[in-house]
C-alpha cells in the first residue's frame, strides 16, 4: 500500500517546482526534469524502436512540455500531462521512421537466461513476436508489463479508453505466447 | 533448465515480463540521467534565452538596408517632384494634341494667306 503522506508531500513538492517554473525559474523545472526523465523514458522506450528514438522523444517531450507550461493548470497531475505528450513526441518518431530496423532485439541486451544459446534463440523469437504486434500493442504491453502503469494510466497517455488498453495487453501476450510457443514445444 | 526460464502457452506472463525487463530496461548508469537533463536544460535555455540570437547578427544589415532604403526614398521623391514639374511646364507651353480640329486647321492655313497677301501687296 502506498504511504499516502509521503505521496501527498511528493504532490505538494512538484505543485510548488510547476508553480516556480510557471514563473520562469529554469531551476525548478531542470528539478522537474530529475523528477520525471526516467518514467518519461520508459515511456518513450515502450513505443519507439530504439534506445536513441527513446532519447529524442523525452527531449522533444520536456521541451514541448516546457513551451506548453503556462498553459497547464497546478491542480493536474504533472506527470500524467508530461507522459502524454512524451507519449505524442515518441508516437511522431515512429511515424517518421518507417523502417523498423531494430525490432530484432539487439545482442547486447543480456537476457536472464543461463544457457547462451538458449538466450540468443529467445531473443530472435521475441523480436520476431514484438515485430508482429503493433505499435500500439508493444506500447501497451512494455508500459503496463514493464513499466508497471496501469490501463487507466495507459489510456490517458496514448489516448485511447482504459478498455482498450486493456484488450490490446491481452491480444499482445497471447501473440507473443504464440510466436514463442514452437520453441516450447521443442523443449 | 530452470522452468521459469520458459516461455510459451503454458508459461507464466511473470517469465515473458522478465524477458521483456531486461530487453527494455532503462540505462541504470546514473551519470547517464545527469547528461541527458543536461541535454534537455541546454535546449530549454537555449529556447528561452537565446531566442533572438539568431537575429542579432542581423542588426548592422538591418542599418545598412534601412539607410539604403532611405537614400532610395529620398531620390525617388525629388526625381518624382522634378518630373512633375516638368510635366506640369509641358503640359502649360506644348499645343496639347487634343487641340480642336477647326483651331488646328486656321493654324495650318495661315502660312499660306500671308505668302499670297505678301504677293499681291509686293511691288
Amino acid at each position: 500500500m502506498p504511504d499516502v503522506p509521503a505521496e501527498n508531500d511528493a504532490r505538494a513538492n512538484e505543485r510548488t517546482l510547476v508553480l516556480a517554473a510557471q514563473r520562469g525559474s529554469s531551476d525548478a523545472f531542470a528539478a522537474l526534469v530529475r523528477l520525471h526523465e526516467r518514467r518519461a523514458y520508459a515511456v518513450a522506450r515502450g513505443i519507439t524502436a530504439t534506445h536513441e528514438d527513446a532519447e529524442d522523444a523525452v527531449q522533444e517531450g520536456f521541451l514541448h512540455a516546457y513551451r506548453a507550461l503556462a498553459r497547464f493548470r497546478p491542480e493536474q497531475a504533472f506527470g500524467a500531462w508530461l507522459y502524454r505528450i512524451v507519449a505524442n513526441a515518441a508516437l511522431d518518431i515512429g511515424r517518421r521512421r518507417k523502417v523498423r530496423d531494430t525490432d530484432a532485439l539487439p545482442d547486447t541486451v543480456a537476457l536472464p537466461f543461463r544457457d547462451p544459446a538458449e538466450s540468443d534463440e529467445l531473443r530472435r523469437r521475441l523480436g520476431e513476436g514484438l515485430a508482429e504486434l503493433t505499435e500500439r500493442q508493444r506500447a501497451v504491453l512494455v508500459l503496463h508489463d514493464v513499466e508497471g502503469f496501469t490501463h487507466g494510466e495507459i489510456g490517458q497517455m496514448l489516448g485511447m479508453p482504459e478498455g482498450t488498453a486493456r484488450s490490446d495487453l491481452h491480444h499482445a501476450r497471447a501473440a507473443l505466447r504464440r510466436a514463442l510457443s514452437d520453441l516450447w514445444s521443442e523443449r | 533448465m530452470s522452468p521459469e526460464s520458459r516461455i510459451g502457452p503454458d508459461g507464466r506472463d511473470d517469465d515473458l515480463t522478465r524477458v521483456l525487463r531486461a530487453v527494455y530496461a532503462a540505462p541504470a548508469d546514473p551519470t547517464y540521467w545527469e547528461s541527458l537533463e543536461t541535454k534537455i536544460m541546454a535546449r530549454i535555455r537555449g529556447e528561452s534565452d537565446g531566442w533572438w540570437l539568431p537575429l542579432s547578427g542581423w542588426g548592422p544589415i538591418g542599418l545598412i538596408a534601412a539607410g539604403l532604403a532611405l537614400v532610395f526614398a529620398g531620390y525617388t521623391a525629388t526625381h518624382t517632384r522634378e518630373a512633375e514639374a516638368s510635366l506640369a511646364y509641358q503640359m502649360v507651353m506644348e499645343t496639347p494634341r487634343t487641340l480642336p480640329q477647326q483651331l488646328a486647321a486656321a493654324e495650318e492655313g495661315a502660312p499660306a494667306r500671308e505668302a499670297t497677301l505678301r504677293f499681291v501687296i509686293s511691288p
